[in-house]
C-alpha cells in the first residue's frame, strides 16, 4: 500500500522534468502535457495540427512495415522535401531565358551547398514519383482499392497524374539541352491528340515551339499552380482515408 | 463470392480495443525512422551523384537521341509501334481512365486488407508480370527487326550460306511497317459494283453505283492503317483477352479480383519493359541497342 502519510522525496530527474515539460510557457504551446501515459499519448496526436492526421489507436497489424511499407507516408515526405528544397532554388533561379541557365551553373558552382540543394531535389522528385507507384501497387495488391474506398482510390491515380505534371514541367527548368529536348518531344506528344492536340500544346507552351513563354509557364505551374492542386487533391486523399475507415482490414 | 447484395449489408464487425495499439509512439515512432533513413539515403546519393547539366539549351542543335523524361519513355516507347495519336494521348487516357475504374468493377469486399488475397493471386501476379514482360519484349524485337539480323548472323555465321538476305517473300514479316510496305497490295485488287476497289489500297473510292459521277477518294491509306492502328490496338485489346482466357482455362480465376490481379500485373510488367526499353535500350534514331553503345550527338 503506498505511503499516504508523505510524498516522496522528487529526485533531480523529476525536478528537471517538472522544470521543462511542466512550466507555463511548454503548457501553453503544448496543452497535454509530455506524452508519457496512454492519455497523454493520445491527447499528443489528437490535439496537434499535424499529428491529427492519425486516429490516435490503430489496429496491430497496420503498424507492421511490411503492410504498408510506408509507401504513402513517404511519398508525402517527399512532396515536404520537395517544398522545402523547392523554395530554397527559387531564391536562385530567374525563370527567364537569358538567365535560367547561367543561374542553374551560379547555384552549383557559386552557392554553399548550392550542387547539393539541387541534387537533393532532383533525385527527391524522381524518389517520389517511384513511391507513388509503388504505393499505387501495394494498394492494389492488398486489395485496399475496394468499398469504400473507390473513391479515394481515384483521387490516388489524379495524384499520380498531379506528381507527373509536377515532374515534368520541373524538367523544363535548368534550361539546358537535356531539358529543351525532352519537353520538345514530351509536349509533341500531347500535339499528336486527335482532338484539340495542336492546342492544347500551344496553350502549354504558349506558342508553337519551346521558348521564353514555355518556361515562364512551366515555371509557374512548377511552382505554384500544380502545388496548389496536389494539395488539395493530397487533402482530400489522407481526409477519405480517415474517413473510409482507416486503413483496409479484412471484413 | 459473396453477391452484392450480401456484401452491402455486411458490417465490420465491433472495434477490438485489445487488438489496437497506440499511434504515439508506435506508428510514429516508424515513421520517423523511414523519414530520417530516406533522408540520409537521399543525402548520400545527392552527395555523390550530381544532377545532370548538359549545355545550354539550342533550338537549332538537336540532340539524338531525343528522350523525354524517363518516366514518359514507356510512351515514347510506343510512339515507335504504332500512329503518335494512339501512342501519346490514347493509349495513356484510356489505361488512367481503367486504372481509376478498377474499384467500380471489382466491388466484392471480400480479400481487402491482405496481400494478394485471393487462391490464385500469387500465380495470377507472377504469370501476368512475367509473360507480359516476355511478349513486350518480344515484340519490341520484332519491330526493331531484330530477328531479321539475328536469322541472317546465324545462318553466315554456320556457313550455311554466306550470302543469306531475308528472304523478299517474308519482307511483310521484317517489322510492323512490312505489313505496308512488304504486301503487294497493289495486285490484290478486285472489283465490286463497276468498281475497281482499293486500287492501289492507299484511297478507297468513295461513289454511288451506277452514277457516272467520278467517285471521291477515300485517303484511308489502308496499309498504313493497318501496320499503325489496326494491328497494334487489336494486339493491345486481344493480348489481355487471351491472358484472362488462358488463366481461365488454367482454373485459376474465380472471381473478377483475379482477372484484375492478372491485368494490373500484366501492365505493371508493359509499363516496366517499356519504360526500361526506352530509357536504356534506344541509341540514335531510336534503333535498339545495348546500352553501353549508346552515345547522343549532336547534329
Amino acid at each position: 500500500m503506498a505511503n499516504l502519510e508523505r510524498a516522496p522525496r522528487k529526485s533531480i530527474n523529476d525536478l528537471i522534468y517538472d522544470l521543462i515539460f511542466k512550466n507555463y510557457v511548454w503548457q501553453s504551446i503544448f496543452r497535454t502535457g509530455y506524452p508519457n501515459t496512454p492519455r497523454n499519448q493520445m491527447l499528443a496526436v489528437a490535439t496537434n495540427v499535424f499529428l491529427h492526421l492519425h486516429p490516435t489507436r490503430i489496429h496491430r497489424t497496420h503498424v507492421k512495415i511490411t503492410h504498408t511499407y510506408c509507401l504513402g507516408g513517404l511519398s508525402f515526405f517527399m512532396f515536404l522535401g520537395l517544398t522545402v528544397t523547392g523554395v530554397l532554388l527559387m531564391f536562385y533561379y530567374v525563370p527567364s531565358v537569358e538567365r535560367a541557365y547561367q543561374d542553374i551553373q551560379a547555384l552549383e558552382a557559386n552557392v554553399r551547398f548550392g550542387q547539393l540543394l539541387r541534387n537533393m531535389h532532383r533525385w527527391m522528385a524522381h524518389a517520389m514519383i517511384i513511391l507513388v507507384l509503388l504505393h499505387m501497387m501495394r494498394v492494389f495488391y492488398t486489395g485496399a482499392y475496394k468499398p469504400p474506398r473507390e473513391f479515394n482510390w481515384v483521387v490516388g491515380v489524379v495524384l499520380f497524374i498531379l506528381t507527373l505534371l509536377l515532374s515534368f514541367t520541373g524538367y523544363l527548368l535548368p534550361w539546358d539541352q537535356l531539358a529543351f529536348w525532352a519537353i520538345t518531344v514530351g509536349t509533341t506528344m500531347v500535339g499528336s491528340a486527335p482532338v484539340l492536340g495542336d492546342e492544347s500544346k500551344f496553350l502549354l507552351l504558349g506558342g508553337f515551339s519551346v521558348g521564353p513563354n514555355a518556361l515562364i509557364r512551366f515555371y509557374t505551374l512548377h511552382v505554384i499552380g500544380l502545388p496548389l492542386v496536389i494539395s488539395i487533391f493530397m487533402a482530400v486523399h489522407f481526409w477519405r482515408v480517415r474517413r473510409d475507415g482507416g486503413l483496409a482490414r479484412p471484413l | 463470392m459473396v453477391s452484392r447484395a450480401a456484401a452491402a449489408i455486411r458490417t465490420r464487425p465491433r472495434r477490438e480495443r485489445e487488438a489496437e495499439v497506440l499511434v504515439w509512439p508506435d506508428l510514429v515512432f516508424i515513421e520517423f525512422i523511414s523519414a530520417l533513413i530516406f533522408s540520409i539515403a537521399l543525402m548520400v546519393l545527392s552527395a555523390m551523384v550530381n544532377a545532370p547539366l548538359l549545355n545550354r539549351a539550342d533550338p537549332d542543335t538537336t540532340p539524338n537521341p531525343s528522350k523525354a523524361p524517363w518516366y514518359f519513355l514507356n510512351l515514347q516507347e510506343l510512339l515507335l509501334h504504332m500512329e503518335p495519336a494512339w501512342a501519346g494521348v490514347i493509349v495513356p487516357t484510356i489505361a488512367l481512365v481503367l486504372l481509376a475504374a478498377i474499384p467500380y468493377w471489382d466491388r466484392d469486399t471480400d480479400g481487402q486488407g491482405v496481400w494478394f488475397g485471393t487462391k490464385f493471386a500469387g500465380r495470377l501476379t507472377v504469370f501476368g508480370f512475367t509473360a507480359a514482360t516476355l511478349i513486350t519484349s518480344l515484340l519490341i524485337i520484332w519491330d526493331g527487326s531484330l530477328h531479321v539480323v539475328w536469322t541472317e548472323n546465324v545462318i553466315r555465321g554456320l556457313g550455311l550460306n554466306s550470302d543469306f538476305a531475308w528472304p523478299g517473300g517474308l519482307d511483310w514479316f521484317r517489322n510492323l511497317r512490312g505489313f505496308d510496305t512488304g504486301i503487294p497490295w497493289d495486285s490484290l485488287g478486285f472489283t465490286i459494283g463497276g468498281f475497281t476497289m482499293f486500287e492501289d489500297w492507299r484511297a478507297i473510292p468513295l461513289g454511288i453505283p451506277g452514277t457516272t459521277t467520278d467517285p471521291w477518294l477515300l485517303n484511308l491509306n489502308f496499309p498504313s492503317f493497318l501496320s499503325q492502328q489496326i494491328i497494334p490496338v487489336a494486339t493491345m485489346v486481344g493480348l489481355p483477352v487471351l491472358f484472362v482466357l488462358f488463366c481461365k482455362m488454367l482454373g485459376w480465376i474465380h472471381t473478377r479480383r483475379d482477372i484484375a490481379l492478372l491485368i494490373f500485373s500484366a501492365f505493371i510488367g508493359v509499363y516496366l519493359t517499356t519504360t526500361i526499353v526506352g530509357t536504356a535500350f534506344r541509341g540514335q534514331g531510336q534503333d535498339l541497342k545495348p546500352p553501353w553503345d549508346i552515345v547522343v550527338l549532336e547534329e
